[in-house]
């Protein structure tokens, strides 16, 4: 017997529909919501945070307040002066310049697809994007505001406490809110428009030598099985060439240093001293316009990069294993830590690295200063 | 005013069938939790030293591996239960836990599951959820997932030099299936099942691995990676 629908069951329905129609509040007018434009074969499992979630209006005031110089002490200094879009949002210098020409310790990181990253700064202080972006503007060494007078200049001004209305509800200006503004603009700056994105999209083919530098780049070598690699990916991983977001695994001692002069890294954040010379590794996309390279801009080519990792590997109580065991000879019992690459392989990585170039990012007038 | 009569009706009978009887429900909540444990210690990334069977000492640093075609059995009613799509990347950094959710209700004696990435699925890497390559389980465009991660350091015992280990095991001969008896699970029960891997079980049983020993620390492909993949298959994991 086949279950009869009752028409009175129907008439239930009805009514559950009018009285939520009757309860219904008014449509809520606010910001609007958007997506993220990133490719399918991006990660899509990272939710963008709930008390942050990216609207129109967020990211056109942060892309304000990136290029905003009132957030620098003496008005000279904005974000976007040590990260330019021409320069994939780095600034190609060894240590970054602040307000009064005072000169930090580190190097400009280049800024894009963020949003799949979690931890940030090279030494891994910043647990969100939010907390990230207004820790610069206080730095004494960068823009040296006080957070406090951050937030007074932008209540004063003609424009920015409707800006904030129309992104966040009120106007009533925050340092949580500048956290957030920011992080929206910067979550959109995504770069996925190389030649190796047409690659894995099958609409170019890469040259033989690119293609041999991307197998090398994706490749662990096993001297035992005469398997070739560039051991690049154990840290640059997937299709992002970026850290590993879990834990603490995307923080690495890459053998720069010796033993005396390892610098803290990680360790001043997390006290364990098996973190000592540990830093972020950074994605790779745009990588062939980042230079100068490494935590504290040390190398000033590619060249230099793949020379220290072939063959000038400082061994010290926290190299990476991923590295300390990566070679593609036979240990000669010297101890030393060497890749063993040709120099045609070190080339190859090179050409490789030249696909990670993304030139309508660096072009795209979305992310450009909005008060040129 | 005969509606609201029907209405009535209708509302008792459902509060009275939800709660008639002692009926086993047609489904029940099944979750499995994992943890990981070397020298009978949970297992840590943070630098602590731990000792390998052999007596080495072992630092580990990063641990992960998948889970797949997960099944449960009943072998007294041949009901069983498989899960779709069941890929599970577990990591000791990030996700400990299979949620079945709700599967039809029976006393199931027996888990099966696999270690690595079935042979199709190992064929290709376009895939997203834990099979996303962007975790760092694809090898390349070529060679398919890595099954199992472990990376650490110790001191060699001859040389007293530190070193890496690197384990990566993948490829489809080292794609392994076990199952485990399970008891106490009862038909429309909300379920937890814990299981333990033991990480000692990765050097030993049936083949016994004394890391300093080996000639390359890097455990990719070849003989060494066979003889870990069958350490695995065996005695690795323990329903609690």
């Amino acid at each position: 017997m086949r279950f009869q629908f009752p028409s009175w069951l129907g008439l239930i329905g009805m009514c559950g529909l009018i009285s939520c129609g009757n309860t219904e509040e008014e449509p809520i007018t606010g910001p609007t919501q958007i997506s993220l434009d990133a490719p399918d074969y991006f990660p899509s499992t990272i939710a963008m945070p709930t008390d942050n979630p990216l609207t129109a209006e967020g990211v056109q005031l942060g892309r304000m307040l990136f290029y905003e110089k009132k957030l620098s002490a003496d008005g000279t200094v904005s974000c976007g002066s040590c990260h330019q879009q021409q320069k994939a949002f780095s600034d190609g210098n060894q240590f970054s310049f602040g307000v009064s020409d005072s000169i930090g310790d580190m190097n400009s990181m280049s800024l894009s697809n963020l949003h799949w990253q979690t931890k940030f700064f090279w030494n891994g202080r910043a647990i969100s994007l939010e907390d990230q972006a207004i820790q610069p503007i206080e730095d004494e060494r960068e823009m040296n505001l006080p957070i406090e007078e951050a937030v007074n200049r932008l209540q004063a001004d003609a424009k920015y406490p409707s800006l904030f209305k129309n992104a966040f509800g009120t106007s009533e200006i925050s340092s949580n809110l500048i956290g957030k503004a920011l992080s929206q603009f910067e979550r959109t700056l995504i770069s996925a428009n190389s030649k190796f994105d047409a690659w894995i999209r099958n609409e170019v083919e890469l040259s033989p030598e690119e293609q041999l530098g991307l197998e090398l780049f994706f490749t662990h070598p096993e001297p035992t099985l005469q398997l070739r690699g560039g051991n690049c990916s154990d840290c640059h991983i997937g299709f992002l060439t970026a850290g590993d977001s879990e834990g603490l695994a995307g923080f690495h001692n890459n053998g720069l240093d010796s033993e005396e002069n390892l610098s803290l890294g990680l360790m001043e954040i997390t006290g364990n001293s098996f973190d000592r010379g540990k830093f972020k590794a950074p994605g790779l996309r745009n990588i062939a316009l980042t230079a100068p390279y490494m935590h504290d801009g040390r190398f000033q080519t590619l060249e230099e990069v793949l020379d220290h990792y072939n063959g000038h590997i400082q061994n010290n109580s926290t190299l990476d294993v991923l590295i300390l065991e990566a070679s593609n000879e036979l240990p000669d019992g010297s101890g030393n830590v060497k890749l063993h690459l040709s120099d045609d392989e070190k080339a190859a990585i090179i050409a490789f690295l030249h696909t990670l170039t993304d030139q309508q990012f660096i072009a795209n007038p979305k992310f450009s200063d909005p008060f040129n | 005013m005969k509606n609201i009569l029907y209405i009535a009706l209708f509302s008792s009978l459902l509060i009275f069938s939800s709660c008639k009887d002692e009926e086993v429900p047609a489904t029940m909540a099944m979750n499995i939790t994992i943890e990981h444990v070397l020298d009978g210690q949970a297992l840590e990334l943070n630098g602590k030293s731990f000792t390998l069977p052999s007596g080495e000492d072992f630092t580990p640093k990063k641990f992960k591996y998948y889970i797949s075609n997960v099944v449960l059995t009943n072998s007294k009613t041949g009901e069983t239960y498989t899960e779709m799509d069941s890929y599970h990347l577990i990591s000791e950094d990030g996700n400990k836990n299979i949620n079945l959710g709700m599967i039809p209700s029976s006393n199931y004696d027996q888990l099966t599951f696999s270690i690595g990435v079935d042979e199709v699925a190992n064929g290709k890497i376009d895939q997203t959820g834990d099979l996303d390559p962007n975790s760092d389980m694809a090898w390349n465009w070529n060679t398919g997932y890595k099954f199992l991660v472990l990376e650490g350091e110790f001191t060699n015992a001859s040389s007293g030099d530190r070193q890496g280990l690197i384990m990566h095991i993948g490829t489809n001969d080292n794609f392994k299936t076990l199952s485990q008896p399970l008891s106490g699970v009862k038909a429309g029960m909300t379920t937890s099942i814990n299981l333990t891997s033991n990480l000692d079980e990765l050097f030993l049983d049936p083949n016994t691995l004394e890391i300093s020993e080996l000639e390359s620390t890097t455990i990719m492909f070849g003989e060494v990676a066979a003889q870990v993949a069958e350490n695995y298959s065996n005695g690795f994991f323990t329903v609690k």
